[in-house]
């Protein structure tokens, strides 16, 4: 790992200053992703603006019929929060699936969208459930937030907030694990409710992506069965060493019937 | 490293046969465990590997004068630098010739690469700075020119007309080859055969992925020079000697020093490459050198084992009892073959390929072939595994070929107990064995026959379920019997046992602890179990599953020794004939009197104070542990899932020093050779031969869900002949038994769907895609 610079900012607005002043600085959340790229020395940032100290960054609340989450929350603590329990159990599912104990633990909801990993677990529930997320200086809407492999709408010094999520009738988290790397080989997200009927899938594809077909045919009824005979077509999807893109859009097919059906 | 219990104990319920808690553990789980990185020394600086990135190519220059001269940097040393200074190439193999009857062929293996690179990893230049940070800085400074060379990575492609060769004189790539058995009287066999099953098996190759990484400290003296160094091995007297022999140093200019291992599997067995060149770096600089692989190394370079195609046959006949066994078997050795990666299998695994069914001919042709991959060594079980899974997937086809259950086909050919001692086609003598009775005792544990029942539940929540089984022995011992312990008791009130086999976390300080608890009869607190410092012992180390019947046999004499020799001292001290003294529970007392002296302070009465015993003994062969392992499985039919949901053993292990120890052994090993039958296997993309599996992130380790949970039992009614103990050796048993019992148990749930023929022909690691494509011919 190179030497970096470390810096602690109290409030949002110290955040964004703070990155300005650096060469090639990066916010660091919960580095779960940074850190391991920089150790292996994949990323040499210059300066590091560590966010967990930001009280505008945390918590968890219901407001409007939607719940907002705090962009620095961990995924144990919406793991393991009433709240989202309460509202979106299927969105504290998804975090209690990340990773393992010590990523749970450290990884945060901000870190993971505005990384975008491509087989990440979040912006299948952020896009999934229709979220808006706010950042330090304007609202997004998941469906305009990922933008790509590893990209987003974000600029380089914006910060993510918080995230609102309409709190849906139905929804259902299906994750299909990488067997090494315990991501999602295939992961989907389905709901039901103010943003509509949506299927969002990770893993399977170049970054996170609705399935269309399948929104519009259980938007005519809600059931697995509506599903049946509407194949993903495999030519946009991911190949490699652990499964074909034929498998991949196979599973998106079995998970999201499953998903219904759990809903 | 010295290991001794907490002092809250009584000597009798801590000899063999109890669960005593492991002597090793409180220092390891409260964190101050010695592995070599956990060990700094003043004045000490780091190494760093600079590794090839090309699978062949040749290296046209190496330009390290702006890594040099950046700050912090003391050395950078290429493979001309050491052989400018004369350090040797490293063992190769020799006994085996090649298939037209030539020597084997294989390339030199150098400490560093020279002019030609054979496998993505294979280092290039090592570099020396103050700090690790700097050593790896001034790597990427190091311009190497590489003339990149097409690359023969798979089997196959090694084996083509025309593939590139790794190592030119022969021509083509084969390295050596191994004939067993009797070709005629197999095919006569094979020819009034009623029935032949033929099956087509890919034993992928695995990586140990032990927890701690290898290292190496390594230090000079500075008066005499003499050479130390630091290893995670669990063979540090043979490490010492590889490692001196190519430094050109006589093997007492060279001392090999081990701390805790935290894991060895076979893959810290031999001395590596980058022990030669700590080696060289520490005495060239006159400092302690320190070099600690990072995981990617390891999944580099580290040893990994099996990756061989064999095309199996068996000959039975018209009552299912088997006629003859032929095996061909190419076996990628890697770009540098080394003796244990040719050995293992084209010698060790076939020793026990007849395993323990009575075959009358076998026909095996097993050849060795170089390919532009990491060299091959030994990994837990090693070779056996290999050779249990082509018999116990035969034998399962062959059950669906005749009709026969899988368990009669087997019983049907079991050597019964009164045919021992039993030399097999291979001319290996097993000493002691009841296997149809563990085999019974193993279908009963696992409810063979109620299998039905429980398919129908698993049917009804939309699972197939499979059963399998394997019946089966191994080869333990590495055949090296021999093994010296030293015995001190001293006046301070310990006895402090020293053997040079090796600790790497199997609990193995704790069972000799007890069998020195038998013959001492003290508290398990009071003795002391040392290993690791070829300065007070050399042996042939632990590996083959052979060091609690040699050393612990071994421990045992020399304890046994000790109190004879203590005995002599005892009647001097009371003024009595030898033969009138008794010892009992750490004190000798003249027979019908109450005079007696401790054991301590019978110590503290000699002028050294204490009873000194040299020991050296041997036992009279290897055993031959087995067992009857049986699993059931359920797969999800939308996605080729498999669920381990039971899995039952009976294994005759011989006498049982430590229960707890030995059921941890059978089942941590049962979890590896659940790993290669469901989720692991190294990848080399066929082409460039890069790692594809070269982080955690992709190579797919077992984790603590694959299986629910173990019954795991042992049988000690047939304790071995060939060790004063009677024990067997346990640590590659349950990963040889997993395997086969795992597949056999997904194909028979594909099977029972009907799709045998695919299912039969899948290939290991059975990941669900495979499972999936299997069950629906997709």
């Amino acid at each position: 790992m190179n030497n970096f610079q470390f810096h602690r900012p109290a409030t949002v607005a110290d955040a964004i200053q703070a990155l300005a002043g650096t060469d090639d600085g990066r916010f660091l959340a919960g580095g779960q992703s940074l850190l391991p790229a920089m150790k292996m020395g994949l990323s040499a940032p210059s300066d590091l603006v560590e966010l967990t100290r930001i009280p505008q960054l945390a918590g968890i609340r219901v407001e409007a019929g939607a719940l907002v989450v705090g962009a620095g929350t961990s995924h144990a603590a919406v793991a393991a929060s009433e709240v989202v329990r309460g509202s979106i159990p299927a969105l504290a599912h998804l975090a209690s699936l990340i990773g393992d104990p010590a990523v749970r633990t450290a990884g945060t909801l901000g870190g993971s969208i505005a990384l975008n990993d491509p087989a990440a677990c979040y912006p299948a529930g952020v896009l999934g459930l229709g979220a808006t997320i706010r950042t330090d200086r304007r609202t997004i809407a998941a469906d305009d937030f990922f933008t790509g492999v590893y990209t987003t709408a974000l600029e380089p010094d914006e910060l993510i907030v918080e995230v609102s999520f309409p709190i849906p009738t139905k929804a259902s988290w299906q994750k299909f694990k990488q067997p090494a790397s315990r991501f999602s080989l295939v992961g989907v997200f389905v709901s039901s409710g103010p943003a509509g009927v949506r299927v969002a899938v990770t893993g399977a594809g170049p970054g996170v992506f609705r399935v269309t077909a399948f929104e519009q045919a259980l938007a005519r009824g809600w059931s697995a069965a509506a599903l049946e005979g509407i194949a993903v077509d495999a030519a946009t999807l991911n190949a490699d060493l652990h499964a074909t893109a034929a498998y991949r859009a196979h599973l998106v097919g079995v998970l999201a019937k499953r998903g219904v059906a759990a809903a | 490293m010295a290991q001794t219990a907490p002092a809250d104990v009584n000597a009798g319920r801590y000899g063999s046969g109890h669960s005593v808690r492991r002597i090793e553990d409180p220092a390891l789980v409260a964190g101050s465990g010695r592995y070599v990185d956990d060990v700094s020394l003043p004045g000490q600086v780091h190494l760093v590997m600079l590794r090839s990135p090309y699978a062949h190519a040749r290296i046209r220059s190496i330009d390290a004068s702006a890594a040099r001269a950046m700050p912090g940097v003391l050395a950078i040393y290429t493979g001309a630098d050491l052989v400018a200074a004369g350090v040797k190439t490293m063992p190769t193999p020799g006994p085996f010739p090649r298939p037209d009857g030539k020597p084997s062929n294989v390339p030199p293996l150098q400490a560093l690469a020279t002019d030609t690179v054979r496998y993505v990893g294979e280092a290039v230049a090592a570099i020396v700075a103050e700090t690790r940070d700097a050593a790896r800085e001034a790597r990427d400074a190091v311009e190497v020119d590489y003339e990149d060379l097409p690359a023969a990575v798979h089997l196959e492609d090694a084996l083509a007309e025309g593939a590139p060769l790794v190592w030119g004189p022969a021509g083509d790539n084969w390295a050596a080859q191994a004939r067993h058995g009797d070709a005629a009287a197999s095919d006569a066999a094979f020819a009034r055969a009623a029935h032949v099953v033929a099956l087509d098996l890919v034993n992928q190759r695995v990586a140990a992925v032990a927890m701690e990484p290898r290292g190496v400290l390594a230090y000079p003296d500075a008066e005499t020079g003499r050479l130390t160094l630091r290893l995670s091995s669990q063979m540090p007297s043979g490490a010492r000697d590889t490692i001196a022999d190519t430094l050109g140093l006589a093997k007492d200019q060279a001392r090999v020093v081990v701390g805790d291992v935290g894991g060895g599997f076979g893959m810290k067995t031999g001395a590596y490459q980058d022990d030669v060149v700590v080696g060289f770096a520490a005495k060239t600089l006159g400092r302690p050198v320190k070099w600690a692989a990072e995981r990617s190394e390891e999944f580099l370079v580290g040893r990994a084992g099996r990756d061989c195609r064999s095309h199996a046959e068996l000959a039975l006949d018209a009552d299912g009892k088997i006629l003859a066994l032929r095996i061909r078997t190419d076996a990628n050795v890697g770009a540098y073959a080394t003796t244990t990666g040719v050995v293992i299998q084209l010698l060790i695994g076939p020793w026990v390929s007849t395993s323990v069914y009575e075959v009358p001919v076998i026909d095996f042709d097993l050849r060795a072939v170089l390919t532009h991959t990491a060299p091959v060594g030994a990994y837990r079980g090693a070779g056996r595994p290999e050779a249990i899974y082509i018999i116990e997937r035969l034998m399962d086809a062959a059950a669906h070929k005749t009709g026969i259950d899988p368990a009669e086909l087997r019983l049907r050919n079991m050597l019964r107990p009164e045919q021992m001692p039993y030399t097999n086609p291979m001319g290996q003598t097993y000493d002691t064995g009841n296997f149809p009775s563990i085999a019974k005792q193993g279908l009963a544990l696992a409810d063979w026959s109620g299998f039905d029942a429980r398919a129908a539940q698993s049917k009804a929540r939309g699972r197939l379920r499979g059963r399998g089984l394997a019946t089966f022995l191994e080869w333990t011992g590495g055949n090296q019997f021999e093994e010296r312990v030293t015995v001190d008791v001293s006046a301070d009130g310990f006895i402090e046992i020293y053997t040079a086999t090796q600790a790497m976390g199997q609990g193995i300080a704790t069972s000799y602890a007890q069998l020195a608890v038998d013959v001492f009869g003290v508290p398990i607190e009071r003795v002391r179990i040392v290993q690791g410092d070829t300065d007070r012992g050399v042996g042939f180390g632990s590996a083959g599953s052979r060091s609690l019947f040699t050393g612990g046999s071994a421990v045992r004499v020399a304890s046994q020794r000790t109190i004879e020799q203590a005995k002599d001292l005892a009647a001097d001290a009371l003024e009595a004939s030898a033969k009138d003294i008794e010892y009992r529970e750490g004190s000798f007392s003249i027979v019908g009197t109450d005079r007696h002296i401790g054991l301590f302070e019978l110590a503290g009465r000699q002028s050294e104070r204490r009873v000194y015993v040299d020991s050296t003994s041997t036992v009279s062969g290897p055993t031959w542990p087995n067992g009857c392992h049986v699993c059931e499985v359920e797969v999800d039919p939308d996605t080729g899932e498999v669920e381990v949901v039971s899995y039952a053993s009976v294994n005759d292990v011989g006498r049982v020093v430590n229960p707890a120890i030995v059921v941890g052994q059978l089942d941590g090993g049962a979890v590896q050779g659940l790993g290669q039958a469901l989720c692991e296997q190294v990848v080399y993309d066929r082409d460039s031969g890069q790692l594809l599996t070269g982080t955690l992130s992709d190579y797919a380790l077992p984790r603590a869900d694959l299986v629910r949970s173990f019954r795991t039992e042992l049988d000690q009614s047939v304790p071995s002949i060939n060790n004063p103990l009677g024990v067997k050796g346990v640590g590659e048993l349950g990963t040889i038994g997993a395997t086969p019992c795992v597949v056999n148990a997904v194909i028979d749930a594909l099977a029972r769907a009907g799709a045998t023929e695919r299912a039969q022909a899948m290939q290991m690691p059975l990941v669900p895609e495979k499972v999936w494509r299997a069950l629906h011919g997709a």
